[in-house]
């Protein structure tokens, strides 16, 4: 159990870390659903499965989603700003 | 009719390997040396194998049937050569994908180019957990089965607007655009054509739902969902082959305008996950649809033939008449437009879903059932 908390942890606190620290926007958002998908984890092993799912739901399925098309239709603008 | 709460797969195992007076060995085997846990690490595991193989199997199988039912209404035999009545026609196409190059596109995001195909395919199997396949023949009942399988189906669009955006090409990102767009406009009325049969049941559980619908209606009718609230099945259908992105809803890779939507610029093993993930997912929402509306895995006791066996056979019999009715409708009916679907899911069914679930409501509260 300790073993399988260890792994989740880092493994969320390595994806937050590396949302604010990859250069690209997109990949930032795919670290973020990285990070919420451990604390989904998280909560498994917390046993409450029904915030888990409704966290992957909700925040992968819905935000994540949000942030994308955001990320997507504002392209060229990042692009400038990176040059 | 069987109810009662039945065992998981592994609990399944675990007493057959009892009854044939295996167990104790294995398990003093394990305990001398130590690894108690091992013992259920590799149950766990034979289980996920068992499952992973039926699911390709299954892949393969419904690719050669969605070829022979095209075939079959456009009056032609399909494929033939390979194997006796073309069956092995798949793993042929398998060793062809695995032979192609693997090709990643110059612009491309390559990281996420990579990642995306295997999300999706991922996604797709994780489905199968809660999935009760027989009596007893369930992975895991999870007690938000229901909650789970719909969150998991979110997760998919992600990867494909992903895969769509790192292709670098145009075709890819509108497809990946409309997949998205269509996805999250057709989950609203999906989920509440299911929350009106929660409401029925009072349970997420996947396991919980299959009996509530023993027994019969009047007597006569079996107590499935279908004929409690045939609304909500017609909506839950809909919506569910407008998740898949199937003929009637397909414009994610609608061929004459946007080359193959997604997935374009994907060639090789990428590829063919995204085709498993696309079968695998027929399966699974044809699975569901069953559990949900059709009473699972019900059906008359026969004899003397273990539950378990017989329970499976109703639960693929009524799965693939889900599946052929999917296959049907991909060669009956054309393409609609996009303005159309969106005008369907968002002014019709999420209404009729509403509705549906006031009706639901009314029922349970007024104690008709």
């Amino acid at each position: 159990m300790d073993f399988v908390f260890l792994i989740l942890s880092v493994f969320t606190v390595v994806s937050s870390i590396m949302v604010i620290g990859s250069r690209k926007l997109v990949h930032s958002a795919v670290y973020l659903a990285g990070a919420l998908i451990g604390t989904a984890g998280l909560f498994i092993l917390l046993k409450a499965e029904f915030i888990a799912w409704v966290q992957v739901l909700v925040y992968v399925g819905a935000v994540i989603t949000l942030i994308l098309f955001t990320i997507m239709l504002t392209r060229k603008g990042e692009e400038e700003n990176a040059q | 009719m069987w109810t009662g709460d039945g065992m998981n797969a592994y609990e399944l195992i675990v007493s057959i390997l009892y009854s044939i007076d295996v167990y104790d060995l294995l398990l003093d085997a394990f305990r001398s040396a130590g690894m108690e846990y091992a013992l259920r690490v590799i149950i766990v595991l034979v289980e996920l194998a068992v499952l992973f193989g039926f699911v390709l199997i299954t892949v393969m199988f419904l690719t050669w049937m969605e070829r022979k039912v095209v075939a079959m209404v456009q009056s032609r035999y399909g494929p033939m050569v390979t194997g006796p009545r073309g069956l092995l026609q798949p793993v042929m196409d398998g060793i062809k994908l695995i032979g192609k190059e693997d090709i990643i596109p110059a612009g491309a995001d390559r990281w996420i180019f990579t990642l995306a195909p295997f999300v999706v395919f991922v996604a797709a199997l994780l489905v199968f957990i809660p999935l009760p396949f027989g009596y007893s023949l369930i992975i895991s009942d999870l007690k938000v089965g229901l909650l789970y399988i719909i969150a998991i189906s979110a997760v998919s669009p992600v990867a494909i607007l992903l895969a769509g955006w790192a292709s670098n090409n145009k075709y890819s990102l509108m497809g990946a655009m409309r997949a998205v767009a269509q996805d999250i406009s057709y989950t609203i009325p999906l989920a509440l054509a299911a929350i009106a049969v929660v409401v029925f049941t009072g349970s997420l559980s996947t396991v919980d739902i299959v009996n509530a619908q023993s027994g019969t209606l009047f007597g006569i009718i079996p107590k499935w969902f279908i004929f409690i609230t045939p609304l909500g099945f017609i909506l839950f259908l809909i919506a569910s082959i407008a998740e898949m992105g199937r003929i009637p809803f397909d414009f994610q890779e609608s061929e004459q305008e946007l080359v193959a939507g997604f997935f374009t610029e994907y060639s090789g093993m990428k590829f063919a996950m995204f085709f498993l993930a696309e079968y695998a997912h027929l399966f699974a929402v044809s699975g569901i649809v069953v559990t949900l509306f059709f009473g699972g895995w019900t059906g008359p006791v026969l004899g003397n033939i273990p539950v378990q066996i017989t329970s499976l056979i109703y639960f693929l019999i009524k799965t693939y008449a889900v599946i052929f009715f999917a296959m049907w409708l991909r060669d009956t009916v054309p393409r609609v437009r996009i303005d159309q679907l969106l005008n369907l899911g968002w002014k019709i069914m999420v209404p009729l879903a509403l509705l549906n679930l006031l009706f639901a409501g009314f029922v349970v509260t007024a104690g008709v059932i």
